[in-house]
């Protein structure tokens, strides 16, 4: 009788949404009609005569070009994507903060909506096509590369950092404030402080991303291993394309092993 | 009779054209330790701000707020921040100490703001009980321990008002009672002029006065003195 009881009184379940299923119909639907209106030639992918000619391309990349001079020269396109990197991602950093503070409504909701209307464009253009916008601005080159890396990360960060600003804690610097602390002060000595570490750790985390990026930008002309590949690529080069390849590998592998170390010690 | 710290006179307050506090007067004096008591939304925190200046009386009202013979009314943002930092200290029920500054740091914070030397923090920090472990963070604290933390910070200045919204809210009985005993001690040496707020009965028995808000204004209570038997 007990049970039957606890059964007479057990909440009913929650309602079943319909909504979530007709999401979950409309995204199938979609899927295969991308499948369908594509001209997605899965046959001819995996003929013979497409494997041989992908096995002869693979070949041609081996053995890696070692000659000295080639392998000088990819070690300074390798710093030149790297500082391209630093460099973008350093300035979005400045440029992030600055927009941060207006975009998390420190000087109220019109700046904030402006600011945040800013940020969106400034992350929504991706970074391939900032660089052909800039490069015919700034001309070819590691300039137009590092411009286009630090606008489009600029737009990331100014959002991450508007959005740390606002989710801290408002106690600390409300007590600063209250202890006769200026606003300035307050915001430097308890809010800055607090959301340091997760800037940080967003700033390695899209320092990670532009190395990938800054790579590929150098396809468009914004210098660095990027334009190196295309150039060899482009001339059928595959050795030395390979010796590139390498490096863009061990450079992402490098600078992912450093973030990684540094975001795990910050947010320890 | 010590000389008047603080003067409240007819000080009106209301939110939305509902009043709070209404042609409330009293006068403060220095060296006396105060409890605030009163039912819930009767007007004791927004008390606490507007003595802070914080919050600003009703514009319409004659009210004044006299601190050391200086009427809060004169003062603009910046001079009522300045008066905040060197005449007054805080307490809150949840404490507020900086996660990200040892306690040292913490303590010594209002000394920075003052431009005083900071060797006293230190001094505080032994007066409170947690001599030694100046470079510990909060969260290597208990509750009881950060109250002191925040105690040591509000007094290290010297100031000459202290302000307290129920300090003791988030403690355990026994903790409370050591946490009220040492800031009864600390203002007595002080000389200072402290007002706290309270819901407890036990609270408020340890101070020198107890003073009851109601919607029909403040007015002094007897108490028991357990604190001094």
């Amino acid at each position: 009788m007990k049970h039957m009881h606890d059964t007479q009184h057990m909440p009913r379940p929650p309602a079943r949404d319909w909504t979530v299923m007709a999401v979950m119909v409309l995204l199938a639907a979609l899927v295969v009609a991308s499948f369908a209106s594509l001209p997605l030639k899965w046959r001819d992918f995996f003929t013979l005569d497409a494997v041989n000619s992908a096995a002869e391309l693979l070949a041609g990349f081996a053995p890696p070009e070692t000659a000295t001079p080639f392998l000088v020269k990819t070690a300074w396109a390798t710093l030149e994507t790297m500082s391209m990197s630093a460099l973008g991602t350093l300035l979005a950093v400045v440029a992030g903060l600055a927009l941060a503070l207006p975009a998390s409504g420190r000087l109220g909701q019109t700046p904030r909506a402006a600011v945040r209307a800013l940020l969106n464009v400034l992350r929504s253009i991706p970074e391939l096509v900032w660089a052909s916008i800039l490069l015919i601005a700034a001309g070819l080159g590691p300039f137009g590369g590092t411009l286009a890396l630090a606008a489009h990360t600029a737009g990331v960060l100014g959002r991450l950092f508007a959005d740390a600003l606002e989710n801290a804690p408002p106690g600390p610097e409300a007590t600063l404030r209250t202890n006769g602390a200026s606003a300035a002060a307050a915001f430097l000595y308890a809010t800055l402080p607090q959301t340091l570490p997760q800037m940080l750790s967003y700033t390695l985390y899209r320092w990670e991303n532009n190395i990938r990026a800054a790579a590929i930008l150098g396809v468009v002309g914004a210098g660095g291993l990027g334009q190196m590949l295309k150039y060899h690529l482009s001339l059928f080069q595959m050795q030395q394309a390979a010796t590139v390849i390498i490096a863009m590998l061990v450079l992402v592998a490098l600078v992912d092993a450093i973030s990684y170390a540094l975001r795990r010690a910050l947010t320890r | 009779m010590p000389t008047p710290l603080l003067e409240l006179r007819n000080l009106s307050k209301s939110y939305q054209g509902r009043p709070v506090l209404a042609n409330l007067s009293w006068t403060f004096r220095a060296g006396e330790f105060v409890a605030i008591m009163g039912d819930s939304g009767v007007g004791k925190s927004t008390l606490l701000n507007l003595i802070a200046g914080l919050d600003a009386p009703d514009p319409a009202s004659t009210s004044s707020i006299i601190i050391d013979g200086v009427p809060m009314a004169g003062l603009d943002d910046d001079a009522a921040t300045r008066l905040r930092r060197s005449r007054m200290g805080f307490i809150f029920q949840a404490f507020h100490v900086l996660p990200h500054l040892t306690l040292l740091q913490n303590v010594a914070l209002p000394l920075l703001l003052n431009g005083l030397p900071v060797a006293r923090a230190a001094e505080m920090l032994d007066a409170v009980g947690l001599g030694g472990r100046g470079d510990d963070f909060p969260h290597q604290l208990s509750g009881g321990e950060m109250q002191r933390v925040a105690i040591a910070r509000a007094l290290v200045h010297r100031p000459a008002l202290v302000l307290a919204d129920e300090p003791t809210g988030n403690l355990d009985p026994d903790t409370a009672h050591g946490i009220l005993e040492l800031l009864h001690r600390e203002i007595k040496s002080t000389g200072a002029c402290a007002i706290m707020v309270t819901h407890s009965h036990i609270a408020a028995e340890m101070t020198d006065k107890i003073l009851q808000l109601s919607k029909c204004g403040i007015q002094e209570t007897t108490i028991v003195k357990p604190f001094e038997q």
